[in-house]
C-alpha cells in the first residue's frame, strides 16, 4: 500500500488508532451499489405452438413431396432427352424459386415487424444511448427523418428525444393514418350501402379494414405479407383496447365524416353503415399504434 | 397568518387546489448544490415524479440531464460550480380513491453558495460592514493572506480622494485575498459576487472593499456597496426567495474540520450569518408593502432542513455525530419553524468496512479516488458530535479525499445512489406528498 495522506497526526482519543487515507496496490473496478441494479428476468424461451409445428409439417412435407416428384419428373425427362430434362429443370426451378420468394419476403415482413417491437423497446429503455440510437435508426427508415437527424444528436435528454420524436415524425405519420382511416370509412359506408345482403357487407368491412391496416403498415415503412398481415391484425385488436379515449375520438371523428346529409341518410337506412365507419377510424389509429415504435405515452 | 396556512394546506389536501413548492437549496461554496438537485432529480424522477415546464419566466433550467450526464460518464466527472441562478421543476400526480387527483409541482431553486453569504449584508450598511469585516480579518488566523490588502488599507489617509486608481488597487487586492481564504478553506467571504460574479459584463460598482475612515474615497466606496446592495436585493431576494417556503441548507462541515479552527469557526459564523437574514417568519409590514406593489406577499419559510454533505467520507457509525454537529451549528431564533438535521452524500461514492489498523479494528470507508484505478482506504479521523474544543484542533481531521461517484446503473435512470436524501425529503415534504 503506498500512504497518501498529509502525515498521520496522533488520534485524540489514546485508545483510537491514528487516522489515515491510504491506497492499495492493485487495480479495482468502480464501485456499484447493488440495490439500484436492475433484476435480471429470465428470458422465456420460444417454442412453436401446436397450431405453428402442425402448419409447418404439413408446409413441409407438400413442398417436400412436390419437390421429391419434381425431381423425379426432371430426372426421367432427362433420362429422355436432355433438352426436355432441362426445360422440365427450369419450370420447377421457376416454380420453387417463386414459392422461395414469397417464403424470403414473407420471413422479411415479419422481421420487419419484431424491428418495430426492437425499436420500441430500446426507445422506452432507461439506457440513454440506446434510446438515442434507436431514434436514429427509425428516424433514417422514414422520409423526412434524416432532417431531424441533427436536432437528435445535439440533445443529451434522452426524455426530451422522445418529445422530440412525438411532436414530429409520430404526430406527422399520426395524421396521415388517420386521413386513411377516414377515407376508409366513406368506403365502408358507401360499400355497405351497395352490397345485396348483409353478408356480403359484412365480407366488404372486413376486407376493407385488412386494406387498411395494410395500408397504414405501409405509411409506416413496412411491407406485411400475409402472415405478417395477420400479426399486424392480431397487435392491432390489442392495441385498441391499450388506446386511451379511443371511443371517444372515434365518434367525433365519425360524426365529423357523416355531416353531409346524404351520408347521413345512408348511415341511417343501413344497419351497420355508421358502425362500419367508426370501426374503421378506430382500426386506423390503433393500426398506427401497432405498427409505431413508439412507446405508448404514460404522462 | 397560521389559519390562512391550514385553510390552504387542507384545500390543497382534497386537491381543491394544486400543490406548488418552492424550495431554496443553499448553502456554503463547495457544499455540493449541484450534486445534491441532481441526485433529487434523478431519484424523484424514477417515482412517478416528471420534468415539468417552466413557462415563461426568467429563472434558467437546472440542466439536471447535463450533470447526470457527467456523474454517469466513464470515467466520471463532477458537477461545475454553480455560477448562475437556476431552477429545477418536477410535477406529479397522486391518485386517491373517491377524491380527485392531487397535482403537486416542486421547484428547487440552484444558486452559487458565495451569494448566499450575501444575504446578511441587506442588514448592514457600508461602514458597519467594512468595520466588521476588518475586524473578522485581522483576527482570522490568515495573516500570511491578509497581510497585503491589510497593510494596503492602513496606509490609505483617513480622508483619502475619490480616486478610481485607489478603488481598483484596494478592490483587486481584496478580491485576491477572498480568493485565497477562500482556498484555506474559510467560508464567511463577502461580498460573495466578487467570489462569483455575475455572467456578463462587470458594472464599475463591483469595485469596492471594506473601508473605514470618511472623504471621497468612502463616499464612493459606499455608494458603489448600495449600488451592489440594490443588485442583491433585486437579483436575490426579491424575485427568488419571496416564493420559497421551504429551505435545504447544505455545508460541507468535513471539510472545515479538516481546514482548522479558523476555518470551522468561519463557518459556523457563515451558517448563523445566513440563516439568520432568510425570512422565518411572516410579516404584517412586507405583506402591506407587497400589496401595494399589487403583488401577492411573500411566503414564509415553513420548514428547513440543515444537511451536512460528503457524508459517505465517514463510516455509517459516525454519521450519526455528523448530523448532530451540524444541529450544534445552526441554531434558530425561536419561530416555530420545524427544522430537522441530516448527514447526507448526494452521490455516494463509498462502501463501508472495518479496517484494522494497530491490531483495533475500524469502520473506514473506501472507493476509488477521481482519475486512479486503485482502491482508496480511509479513516480520517472521529467526528465530533458538537463544537470541538481547542484540545481537538491539536490532531486535525485529515483531508477528504475526492473520490469519484459509485457506477450509477442505466445511466443514472434508475436513480443515483445516496445517503440520506430519502429521509430528507421525506421531512421536507411529508406534508405535501
Amino acid at each position: 500500500m503506498s500512504q497518501t495522506a498529509r502525515g498521520t497526526p496522533r488520534p485524540p482519543d489514546p485508545g483510537m488508532p491514528a487516522p489515515r487515507i491510504e491506497t492499495e496496490d492493485l487495480p479495482a473496478a468502480r464501485l456499484e451499489h447493488v440495490d439500484l441494479l436492475p433484476e435480471r428476468v429470465p428470458r422465456q424461451s420460444k417454442r412453436w405452438g401446436m397450431p405453428a409445428l402442425v402448419a409447418g409439417g404439413t408446409a413441409v412435407l407438400i413442398l417436400g413431396a412436390a419437390g421429391a416428384d419434381a425431381c423425379e419428373i426432371v430426372a426421367d425427362l432427362f433420362a429422355r432427352s436432355a433438352i426436355l430434362g432441362g426445360a422440365a429443370a427450369g419450370v420447377a426451378g421457376l416454380g420453387f424459386g417463386m414459392i422461395g420468394l414469397g417464403a424470403w419476403r414473407e420471413w422479411s415482413s415479419l422481421r420487419a415487424l419484431r424491428g418495430v417491437d426492437a425499436v420500441r423497446a430500446a426507445l422506452n429503455s432507461r439506457d440513454p444511448v440506446a434510446r438515442a440510437d434507436a431514434a436514429r435508426s427509425w428516424l433514417h427508415e422514414l422520409p423526412e427523418g434524416p432532417a431531424l437527424l441533427p436536432a437528435i444528436n445535439a440533445i443529451n435528454d434522452p426524455d426530451a428525444i422522445l418529445a422530440l420524436l412525438r411532436a414530429g415524425p409520430a404526430a406527422s405519420l399520426r395524421l396521415q393514418a388517420e386521413a386513411l382511416g377516414r377515407n376508409a370509412a366513406l368506403q365502408s359506408v358507401a360499400g355497405v350501402a351497395a352490397m345485396p345482403s348483409p353478408g356480403l357487407a359484412a365480407l366488404f368491412v372486413a376486407w376493407r379494414g385488412l386494406r387498411l391496416i395494410r395500408q397504414v403498415a405501409v405509411l409506416h415503412g413496412l411491407r406485411p405479407g400475409v402472415f405478417a398481415t395477420f400479426d399486424l391484425f392480431r397487435r392491432t385488436a390489442m392495441a385498441a383496447g391499450a388506446v386511451a379515449g379511443m371511443e371517444v375520438a372515434a365518434n367525433t371523428a365519425a360524426h365529423a365524416l357523416l355531416s353531409s346529409p346524404l351520408l347521413q341518410h345512408v348511415a341511417g337506412e343501413m344497419a351497420g353503415a355508421g358502425v362500419a365507419a367508426r370501426r374503421m377510424i378506430v382500426l386506423a389509429r390503433a393500426a398506427a399504434v401497432a405498427c409505431s415504435p413508439m412507446p405508448p405515452d404514460t404522462k | 397568518m397560521t389559519l390562512l396556512n391550514d385553510l390552504t394546506s387542507s384545500l390543497q389536501r382534497l386537491g381543491l387546489v394544486s400543490s406548488h413548492v418552492r424550495i431554496g437549496v443553499t448553502g456554503l461554496s463547495r457544499a455540493g448544490k449541484t450534486a445534491f438537485l441532481t441526485s433529487v432529480a434523478a431519484n424523484l424522477l424514477t417515482r412517478r415524479f416528471a420534468l415539468a415546464p417552466l413557462g415563461a419566466g426568467d429563472v434558467p433550467r437546472f440542466d439536471q440531464a447535463r450533470h447526470l450526464a457527467r456523474l454517469a460518464a466513464d470515467p466520471p466527472a463532477w458537477p461545475e460550480r454553480t455560477d448562475s441562478v437556476s431552477l429545477l421543476a418536477l410535477t406529479t400526480s397522486i391518485q386517491r380513491a373517491a377524491l380527485p387527483a392531487r397535482h403537486v409541482r416542486l421547484e428547487f431553486l440552484d444558486y452559487p453558495g458565495e451569494w448566499l453569504i450575501d444575504l446578511p449584508l441587506l442588514a448592514q450598511d457600508f461602514s458597519a460592514w467594512s468595520a466588521a469585516m476588518l475586524r473578522r480579518l485581522g483576527v482570522a488566523g490568515m495573516a500570511g493572506i491578509t497581510r497585503d490588502f491589510l497593510a494596503f488599507s492602513a496606509g490609505l489617509p483617513a480622508r483619502a480622494p475619490a480616486d478610481e486608481t485607489l478603488a481598483h488597487a484596494g478592490a483587486g487586492l481584496y478580491r485576491d485575498m477572498l480568493g485565497r481564504l477562500r482556498e484555506a478553506g474559510m467560508a464567511f467571504l463577502q461580498p460573495g459576487r466578487h467570489l462569483m460574479p455575475a455572467p456578463g459584463p462587470e458594472p464599475p460598482w463591483m469595485a469596492f472593499f471594506p473601508h473605514t475612515g470618511q472623504g471621497g474615497l468612502h463616499d464612493l466606496l459606499a455608494s458603489r456597496y448600495e449600488a451592489y446592495l440594490g443588485a442583491v436585493r433585486r437579483d436575490l431576494a426579491s424575485p427568488l426567495f419571496a416564493n420559497v417556503d421551504r429551505l435545504v441548507v447544505l455545508a460541507d462541515v468535513l471539510t472545515a474540520l479538516h481546514a482548522g479552527q479558523a476555518a470551522f469557526a468561519d463557518t459556523q459564523a457563515a451558517l448563523s450569518a445566513a440563516a439568520g437574514s432568510l425570512r422565518w417568519q411572516w410579516s404584517w409590514l412586507e405583506a402591506f408593502a407587497a400589496l401595494a406593489e399589487l403583488r401577492l406577499p411573500p411566503r414564509a419559510i415553513s420548514r428547513v432542513a440543515f444537511a451536512a454533505t460528503k457524508a459517505d467520507h465517514v463510516a455509517d457509525r459516525q454519521r450519526g455525530n455528523l448530523a448532530a454537529l451540524m444541529r450544534s451549528l445552526t441554531k434558530l431564533p425561536a419561530t416555530g419553524v420545524k427544522t430537522g438535521h441530516f448527514a447526507i452524500a448526494s452521490v455516494r461514492c463509498t462502501e463501508d468496512f472495518v479496517w484494522t489498523l494497530e491490531g483495533r479494528p475500524v469502520s473506514a470507508v473506501r472507493g476509488r479516488i477521481l482519475g486512479q484505478r486503485a482502491m482508496t482506504r480511509s479513516y480520517p479521523g472521529e467526528v465530533p458530535d458538537r463544537p470541538p474544543e481547542a484540545g481537538f484542533w491539536e490532531h486535525p481531521f485529515l483531508a477528504l479525499p475526492q473520490f469519484e461517484p459509485m457506477r450509477l446503473p442505466d445511466g443514472g435512470r434508475l436513480g443515483v445512489p445516496n445517503i440520506g436524501i430519502d429521509t430528507l425529503l421525506e421531512f421536507l415534504l411529508e406534508d405535501v406528498l
